[in-house]
């Protein structure tokens, strides 16, 4: 504990000398175009998937630069962020953002994009592609070229595309008809559905892969965890079988729900509107907000770096490693607000301003220095305090 | 005795209490005690749905857009290509009705309100796409649908565009149980039907071996769970269950499984067209059990085919339509001068789903976050007076209002109330446990 205790008087130290810092991501940091396809992006994503808080720790952010239409984001409906490099793409109601060199550019359906509501952004760890999960079919972006996957094109299941996910050669997407594979080399889609797969009906929002395994994340279907080696699933659902409660505590995914996953280092992290799971491989622990350090009980999304799980709550974006819980979150008519530090009784409050541009959290990113934060109100560049 | 033991006791009776507490007013869905998820046993470790959901995002603060040519609402419904058009059919009249005479009334500030129409069958998912098309045209909130397969993942789609939503015709308990705050329901559910049914078979009638004949989709799969669940928990599961598949016409396999188990009623979770088909082949093979159906079987389709066979059948039905209420009666002669027909439950709730979101509209602006926190407030329209009678919403923003029971009497539905589920008969008399 003493070591949380100096660490946070480090990071107000920090923060205290931090104030009129440079934006994050300014331009002398960004050397990167759309075109450029390097070995840096493959880098960058293994390095935010692999390296990131591999420590345990769970760090802290501040510094917060906030981005809305007055400083040229697209629309202030921000429903995802992706960190590619050195820039970063948000994905928003109106269209696609991309932060590099200091400023905001946007793509529309004008550029190529089939629909301009944007959902959720990935980058190929492989090639460095950028895929795009909108609210009208998948595009991907490679080399300025944008090609359009959907129902009636490909072998998509549906159009409206909740996530998308690189993993290797695969892209998974999670949609509103099923979830599907595309391998890049085949162009072929693998498709599951309630037809192939043990979920009641092919409702999917979220999917993540790593170690040979994906994790869809099936409405009202809990988890349905996929090996692509021996093409065995396994489904995970609350026990106790009821909507209406959790009966015991630990004892599975909190809810059939469920809107996210994220895996990372053999640990599964399911996301709710009910609370948060996690799973070891072994055992499941159960987060809701009356008992650990969770913003809100309602997860919009949730994101893995290394060992530390950020949760993308309505009312705040909280951080974790299990243990240790740091949230974020605004005061109410106001520009400043709060990281609460927690673990087990122990609570800290660190005073930020300005704080995250607002507490309706719906994507983040994070890598080694920066956190970035979509919100409904913009989106929030943080910086590594300690 | 030692004192070490008489603390135990005491101990041992604090902890069953604890164990076995609920709070009554916290009870979810108007559940009786007796059939809620193991309150006899253990006590939760969480309970969900006892506060409602707040929507914490932003866009309160848009200001309403100026120059509109209409105020668009939108609508999802079973119009083409669906086993259920007609439902779909009269939701869409009731609807189109309540925004006729809204307009013949001066509209929204003089702006006429628009119907944006949308098809919710087709690929799977067509229903989240639908919704992607109504927030391109820019509707402020929306109506629908009915089948779940489909109301599902609309709402998906209308929690991420932020669109408030007022259900109408989907009675899937768990449609609001997905917690999403934009969602809003305006019929009575599976949940009332269930403990409705459960309470008539087995508390009023005495009946004990009930066999389940369910239609082999979503709508049959979590239409009976509740009942099920709630049986069950009575002390009376189903003795058998079979199902069928929608446009199946010949049940005779399956009924004579049920005919071997010698039930003392039947239930049957379906569409219309195949519970009447049921009905009939249940009485030519000889079985004279008294037989109970779902919600969709109150209909004209269902009494022409089941005809006298339909005798006696008792259902559930989310609205009285014989009630006395002069608005009803007003709209029920609308609806038939203008569509030739009686309206029946969609068209009905649709017409009350409409007319809230129009008095939302008018009470606090084009807004959607506003529109969505005043429906959801559960103080500005709790207690809505719909011509389908009071609107109760519940911590899930569904209706808890009351549910019907309706019998097929020389072949015409007659409805009745539901009774309580704690009144249950022991030897010819009935008592009160309290719910």
């Amino acid at each position: 504990m003493n070591l949380i205790k100096s660490r946070l008087i480090a990071a107000l130290l920090v923060l205290a000398f931090s104030f009129g810092m440079e934006g994050c991501r300014n331009a002398a940091d960004n050397k990167q175009n759309m075109s450029k396809k390097s070995a840096d992006a493959e880098q960058s994503a293994m390095t935010k998937r692999d390296q990131s808080g591999a420590d345990g720790v769970v760090p802290v952010f501040g510094n917060w630069k906030n981005y809305t239409v007055e400083d040229g984001l697209h629309s202030d409906k921000v429903f995802t962020v992706r960190i590619d490099g050195n820039r970063v793409w948000a994905g928003t109601h109106d269209g696609l953002s991309l932060f590099e060199n200091g400023k905001w550019k946007t793509y529309t359906t004008e550029d190529g994009l089939p629909h301009n509501g944007i959902v959720s952004v990935d980058v190929s760890p492989v090639d460095g592609d950028v895929w795009v999960g909108t609210l009208s079919g998948l595009c991907r972006i490679s080399s300025g070229k944008f090609t359009i996957y959907n129902q009636f094109n490909s072998g998509m299941p549906n159009d409206l595309v909740y996530c998308v996910y690189c993993d290797g050669f695969d892209v998974w997407v999670a949609t509103g008809g099923g979830a599907g594979r595309l391998d890049t080399k085949t162009g072929q889609w693998q498709i599951f559905t309630e037809q192939n797969a043990p979920m009641h009906e092919p409702w999917t929002y979220g999917v993540s892969a790593g170690d040979g395994k994906a994790y869809i994340a099936a409405w009202g279907g809990g988890v349905i965890e996929y090996n692509l080696k021996t093409k065995q699933f396994r489904d995970y659902v609350d026990p106790d079988g009821e909507m209406e409660i959790d009966l015991l505590p630990n004892d599975g995914v909190v809810h059939d729900i469920t809107t996210a996953t994220a895996y990372n280092d053999g640990i599964l992290w399911v996301s709710s509107y009910f609370g948060l799971s996690r799973y070891d491989g072994k055992n499941w622990t159960g987060y809701f907000d009356h008992d650990s350090g969770l913003a809100s009980n309602f997860i919009n999304f949730i994101r893995v770096e290394g060992r530390v799980v950020y949760v993308c709550s309505d009312n705040g974006l909280s951080s974790t490693d299990g243990t240790t819980w740091v949230t974020y979150k605004k005061f109410d008519n106001s520009e400043d607000g709060k990281a609460i530090v927690t673990k087990g009784e122990e609570k800290k409050e660190i005073a930020q301003s300005p704080a995250i541009s607002h507490n309706f959290i719906i994507g983040v990113d994070a890598d080694e220095d920066e956190l970035w934060v979509a919100t409904s109100k913009g989106v929030s560049c943080g910086k590594l305090m300690n | 005795m030692k004192p070490n033991f008489w603390l135990f006791l005491v101990v041992l009776f604090l902890q069953v209490s604890f164990l076995k507490a609920q709070d009554e007013e916290t009870r979810y869905g108007k559940t009786p005690k007796e059939v809620f998820p193991y309150e006899n046993f253990q006590k939760a470790y969480k309970y969900h749905f006892l506060e409602p959901t707040i929507f914490y995002g932003a866009g309160r603060e848009i200001p309403e857009p100026k120059n509109l040519k209409t105020v668009r609402i939108g609508f999802l419904g079973p119009l083409e290509g669906s086993y259920i058009v007609d439902l779909g059919t009269h939701m869409l009249q009731g609807a189109q009705l309540a925004i006729e005479e809204a307009n013949k009334k001066g509209g929204y500030k003089g702006v006429p309100f628009e119907l944006m129409v949308h098809n919710d069958f087709g690929l799977w998912g067509a229903a989240a796409n639908e919704v992607v098309k109504m927030d391109d045209e820019k509707v402020w909130a929306w109506i629908g649908t009915i089948d779940d397969i489909n109301s599902h993942v609309a709402i998906r789609a209308t929690l991420k565009l932020e669109i408030p939503n007022l259900n109408c015709g989907d009675p899937d308990p768990t449609f609001t149980e997905t917690n999403i705050p934009w969602v809003m329901r305006v019929i009575a559910d599976d949940r009332q039907a269930g403990y409705a049914l459960a309470t008539y078979i087995h508390n009023k009638m005495g009946l004990k071996r009930v066999a389940m004949m369910r239609a082999n989709n979503r709508y049959g799969r979590v239409g009976v769970m509740e009942y099920s669940d709630a049986a069950t928990r009575m002390g009376f599961p189903f003795i058998i269950e079979e199902r069928f598949n929608d446009m199946e016409t010949e049940f005779k396999p399956q009924l004579e499984r049920i005919k071997k188990m010698k039930p003392d009623a039947i239930l049957i979770w379906g569409n219309a067209k195949e519970s009447a088909l049921i009905v009939k082949q249940i009485r030519a093979l000889g079985m004279t059990q008294p037989l109970f159906t779902s919600d969709r079987v109150v209909s004209p389709v269902f009494l022409k085919i089941a005809a006298k066979d339909a005798e006696g059948i008792i259902t559930t039905c989310q609205y009285n339509p014989e009630a006395g209420d002069p608005r009803l009666k007003a709209f029920q002669a609308n609806y038939k001068k203008k569509f030739g027909v009686e309206p029946n439950v969609y068209s009905a709730h649709a017409y009350d789903a409409i007319n809230l979101i129009m008095a939302a509209m008018n009470k606090v602006g084009l807004n959607r976050a506003l529109i969505r926190d005043v429906l959801s407030d559960m103080k500005t329209f709790q207690n809505y007076q719909g011509i389908t009678g009071k609107i109760v919403f519940d911590a899930t923003l569904n209706d808890v209002g009351d549910i019907w029971m309706a019998r097929v009497n020389q072949g015409k539905f007659e409805f009745f109330p539901t009774l309580p589920m704690g009144e249950r008969r022991r030897g010819g008399k009935t008592r009160h446990s309290g719910y």
